[in-house]
């Protein structure tokens, strides 16, 4: 029997009498001390100093910096900036934010026009298995939420912005019911609640585990309804600014044609989300085609300050065999129902519902001792036992709750209701971005940045469930405040004086750049 | 090969695509086999986690008589396999907006009018990736059974195969997404626990709890 077979049997055999078994949470002083030594936020060669822009002189991690410090697919060609399209609101991006904001807006009755580097509704928030926190139990309450954030957050979060999360949470809840998304329900009538890892009441809502694919077919079906003027496969690859400070427009390319596109907006709301597949220290991510981080090195050039740019979300249980599934989620929700963790030995080795930033430094601290459990790819994981969920909540809980899960391996012939998987900490999210108030806006005045692009509101660790809340309260925000915004000003000169300008930093800090920001896309496609 | 910074992939498989033969690394998905061949895939890729519906795909094994459909990012590349890319959904989608009243089969009819067309001949269960009885579902839809076809396309990413395949030209992803929203709009009970706290918030029934967070966990 292979290694991995025989330490998979020890789990096998193991399972009935872990059942019921007590594992002590983490002290504050024991868990921070972890995540300093394991987590990857943590690791100091992964990381350098910014040379130039707002934040010239903080850091981040070098995949970042790359991208902050790159030039403009405009830097040395000339551009003629006669626009194609005029409008009061540009909503770049086509996931859970862009398309609360466009619904938004075009409610407002502004002229509104949205694009998406892939198709609409092509976006991480399909993904989300987790579901949505809201305080709706009558024991918990918003001001519970918040301080479970904080504490999540490693008290780092943007206050007021966090405030107006779980503020506007229930209603934010009610507006979904009313368009028609179907949360699971209790006899009663009731939103069914579950728990998260840090938070300290049950507060998810969801869709089974497909929390986020029925968010956005409900949210892509209200866009279309609406009649909504959006351009797919059309990423923007510049922002335009008058020269003083003031957003007015981008550049987008319709990646068919390869056309530009120049739309001149009296307000631009980025909604293009997160990094994940920028392989960050070079893991794996849980993270669809197109999260590239475009909306920080677009924003950052154009004057825009960022925050909480050096912190990531390493999910705990990332897949890593089959090779094929490496980096794809297992959702958070089957620890909340009592999977357990354990090493090669069949140990557990942390109490599983820890925050992320816990969990997935013992993963990574298991495997960097020798106790983790090597793939026939050469991957490095522990074991994730569903089985027992099962045993704890009565056969068939996998398959009625986790249907995603039971249907996603199978397709690979393994059985997560007879036995475990092995996970590794997968790039899951940017916990900062760029920097905003609670309307949404940047720094660069009328440039409002919605979702996981920006930054704040979740500190330097996000919660569970925390994310669909975000994009749908802050996409609505800036919608909002777009709207108002482009009905008393109007439309600036279109001018890439902010990229004269930056480049004039990069000569004078000496940075020479290769990279183009940007990216797009991930560089997968062989080119030999 | 660039496939996510790994690994130790070895053997070479041999799969057919448009009808030319090629040798792809085992163990990789359809999708990570064309990147392997320098296709970029640009209409055909989406989450790479099975649940966007973007990357339709028809297979065949050596051996088996009829392809199948399948999602090409959740299907290894295997010996023989034989893969054809499917266009994304082309189906129409029709303007359905949720009813003032209460929903009925005749809501969904009103849209959707084609659905009671269907013969049951059960390609579009067969097509569906996802393992959804549609056709079980489009039967329910005529009975005006809306919470039993709304839990069926619970886990529907929109792909459209099963319009594809409809001799009857039914839309059965789209009926089952409007017929989802009509029963989660028009829910039968109401949420009360959720209206009671929007109603506390409003009345400012946490203001005092606020103050007293606030002023402990500082401005950070």
């Amino acid at each position: 029997m292979s290694e991995l077979e025989a330490s998979k049997k020890r789990v096998n055999d193991s399972r009935a009498g872990r059942k019921g078994q007590d594992m002590p949470g983490l002290a504050p002083d024991v868990k921070e001390a972890l995540v300093h030594r394991y987590h990857p936020d943590y690791k100091n060669e992964a990381y350098a100093t910014i040379r130039v822009g707002p934040n010239k002189g903080e850091r981040t991690v070098h995949e970042v910096v790359r991208l902050l410090e790159g030039i403009s697919p405009f830097a040395d060609e000339s551009v003629s900036l006669k626009p194609t399209h005029e409008v009061d609101v540009l909503i770049v991006g086509g996931g859970g934010a862009g398309a609360t904001a466009a619904l938004t807006a075009k409610a407002a009755g502004v002229n509104v026009l949205m694009t998406t580097k892939l198709r609409l509704g092509d976006s991480n928030t399909v993904m989300a298995e987790g579901g949505m926190q809201v305080a709706v139990a009558p024991e918990d309450s918003p001001v519970r939420h918040f301080v479970d954030s904080l504490k999540g957050g490693q008290m780092a979060n943007d206050r007021p912005l966090l405030k107006t999360l779980v503020e506007e949470g229930p209603s934010i809840a009610k507006w979904l019911i009313e368009i028609g998304v179907l949360f699971d329900r209790e006899e009663d009538g009731n939103l069914s609640l579950r728990g998260g890892g840090g938070s300290s009441m049950p507060r998810l809502l969801r869709c089974k585990d497909y929390t986020g694919l029925e968010l956005m077919r409900v949210l892509k079906d209200c866009v279309l309804n609406e009649e909504v003027n959006v351009l797919e496969f059309s990423p923007v690859l510049e922002l335009l600014t008058d020269g003083q400070g003031t957003c007015t427009g981008a550049i987008l390319k319709n990646l068919d044609t390869n056309q530009l596109i120049i739309v001149k907006a009296k307000t631009v709301i980025l909604a293009t989300g997160g990094i994940g597949r920028l392989h960050i220290q070079g893991f794996p991510t849980s993270n669809h085609y197109g999260a590239t981080g475009d909306a920080l090195s677009m924003s950052y050039r154009a004057g825009a300050v960022l925050t909480l740019q050096d912190t990531f979300q390493y999910h705990p249980t990332g897949s890593v065999f089959p090779e094929a599934m490496a980096g794809l989620l297992v959702t958070e929700a089957i620890r909340s129902a009592g999977a357990h963790l354990l090493n090669v030995n069949g140990e557990r080795f942390v109490y599983e519902l820890e925050t992320r930033d816990a969990v997935a430094s013992a993963v990574i601290r298991e495997c960097l001792e020798g106790r983790g459990i090597e793939t026939p790819s050469g991957r490095k994981g522990v074991w994730l036992d569903m089985p027992l969920v099962d045993l704890i909540n009565g056969e068939g809980t996998l398959k009625n709750r986790f249907p995603n899960m039971v249907r996603q391996f199978s397709r690979y012939d393994i059985d997560i209701e007879k036995e475990p998987v092995l996970i590794y900490p997968t790039l899951h999210y940017q916990n900062g971005g760029v920097k905003i108030d609670v309307d949404g806006e940047s720094t660069l005045k009328n440039l409002f940045v919605a979702g996981e692009a920006s930054g704040g509101i979740h500190g330097r660790n996000r919660l569970m469930g925390n994310s669909l809340l975000d994009i749908i309260v802050y996409g609505k925000r800036a919608g909002e405040a777009a709207s108002r915004r482009s009905s008393d000003i109007e439309a600036g000169a279109l001018t890439l004086d902010h990229l004269s300008k930056f480049q004039a930093e990069q000569k004078s800090a000496g940075v020479v750049s290769k990279t183009v920001s940007p990216m797009l896309f991930p560089d997968y496609v062989n080119k030999n | 090969m660039i496939i996510e910074g790994n690994t130790k992939i070895s053997n070479l498989v041999t799969i057919t695509v448009d009808n030319e033969q090629h040798a792809v690394p085992e163990g990789i998905t359809v999708i990570q086999g064309m990147w392997h061949l320098g296709r970029s895939m640009l209409h055909g890729v989406g989450c790479l986690g099975g649940a966007c519906g973007a990357c339709a795909i028809l297979t065949r094994r050596p051996g088996q008589p009829q392809p199948k459909t399948a999602l090409a990012c959740q299907t290894m590349v295997s010996e023989g396999l034989d893969i054809a890319f499917l266009s994304t959904d082309v189906s129409v989608k029709a303007r359905a907006l949720l009813p003032n009243e209460t929903p009925s089969r005749d809501t969904l009819f009103q849209y959707y009018p084609e659905t009671r067309r269907c013969v049951a001949c059960g390609a579009c269960s067969t097509a569906c990736p996802q393992g959804i009885d549609v056709m079980a579902a489009v039967r329910e839809t005529m009975m005006g059974e809306l919470p039993a076809v709304a839990e069926r396309f619970e886990s529907c990413v929109m792909c459209g195969l099963c319009a594809a395949v409809c001799e009857s030209k039914v839309r059965p992803h789209r009926v089952g997404l409007y017929a989802r929203r009509l029963h989660g709009a028009f829910y039968p009970k109401a949420p009360t626990q959720l209206l009671n706290r929007i109603d506390e918030i409003s009345a400012g029934r946490y203001q005092a709890e606020w103050d007293s967070a606030l002023q402990m966990t500082g401005n950070g």
